[in-house]
């Protein structure tokens, strides 16, 4: 069985990203490229449940890092939902809880997002 | 002020890896193993493994710059008061910054790194580096908490 996985699915025009098992620089290259492939299919409001998430380290948070200003730009936002206690410390070690939008389950994450701008 | 003097000249155990990343799952579930063995809380021990993660990542990608066939050894110094990591490899040197990591600065960036030695410094008591004849070492250091 794999160590970390990755899933996707729309929800209320949010995407969502469901993270699982153990984030490290090993697995990053993935969850980097689901999260490239929702940004080039221009879906800006995304959120990241990490419900099964044990463990991330700053591989992954960097990845959160190096997308949110191009999504903010679009519109959009990056939040992250229903992270266990230790996940959630470890974003709060380096400062992200103060940047980003940490919310408690799915449901009350997705209600939060605006909706994205008209297309030009 | 406490010093690395503490510590044993030997360490208690040690083990040599190669530069691969799919052995880091390895590397942190054994340091949480020696440091719950030496009595230190879980949630602590968990958090020293997350900072030797962050080290043995710096080396392999920016020491080694990803390649996966050099060799690393990672010892374990363990005192009453506090564990001393030492992480021994050679490739590049290390180019570690003093400079307060900002966090909307790198975001604006778009940067994808920078957040491990955060991490590394912000859980350890002590975080240090030096070369020595080509040697890098990379030494770290965590007290217990009195009781």
């Amino acid at each position: 069985m794999k160590s970390f996985q990755i899933r996707s699915k729309m929800v209320g025009g949010v995407a969502v990203l469901y993270l699982k098992g153990h984030l490290d620089a090993h697995q990053v290259a993935r969850f980097e490229k689901e999260l490239v492939r929702m940004i080039k299919d221009s879906n800006f409001n995304i959120l990241i449940n990490g419900q099964d998430l044990n463990y991330i380290t700053s591989a992954g948070m960097g990845i959160i890092m190096g997308y949110i200003d191009e999504v903010r730009e679009k519109g959009g936002d990056i939040k992250l939902c229903s992270l266990s206690e230790r996940v959630h410390e470890t974003f709060d070690l380096v400062g992200f809880t103060e940047i980003y939008d940490f919310v408690q389950n799915e449901q009350a994450a997705i209600e939060k997002f605006k909706p994205l701008p008209p297309k030009a | 002020m406490k010093n690395s003097n503490r510590f044993p000249p030997k360490p208690d155990f040690s083990i040599t890896i190669l530069s691969q990343t799919q052995l880091l799952k390895m590397v942190v579930e054994l340091t949480r193993h020696i440091a719950t063995l030496f009595q230190f809380p879980l949630a602590e021990a968990q958090k020293i493994s997350l900072a030797i993660d962050e080290a043995v990542t710096n080396v392999i990608k920016h020491s080694y710059a990803n390649k996966d066939d050099r060799p690393l050894t990672i010892e374990y110094y363990v005192a009453p008061d506090g564990i001393l990591i030492r992480i021994l490899y050679r490739g590049l040197p290390p180019e570690i910054s003093d400079e307060e990591v900002n966090l909307g600065r790198m975001i604006k960036k778009k940067r994808k790194g920078g957040l491990g030695v955060k991490l590394m410094k912000t859980i350890m008591d002590s975080v240090t580096y030096q070369t020595v004849d080509g040697e890098n070492r990379c030494d770290m250091i965590k007290w217990r908490k009195a009781k």
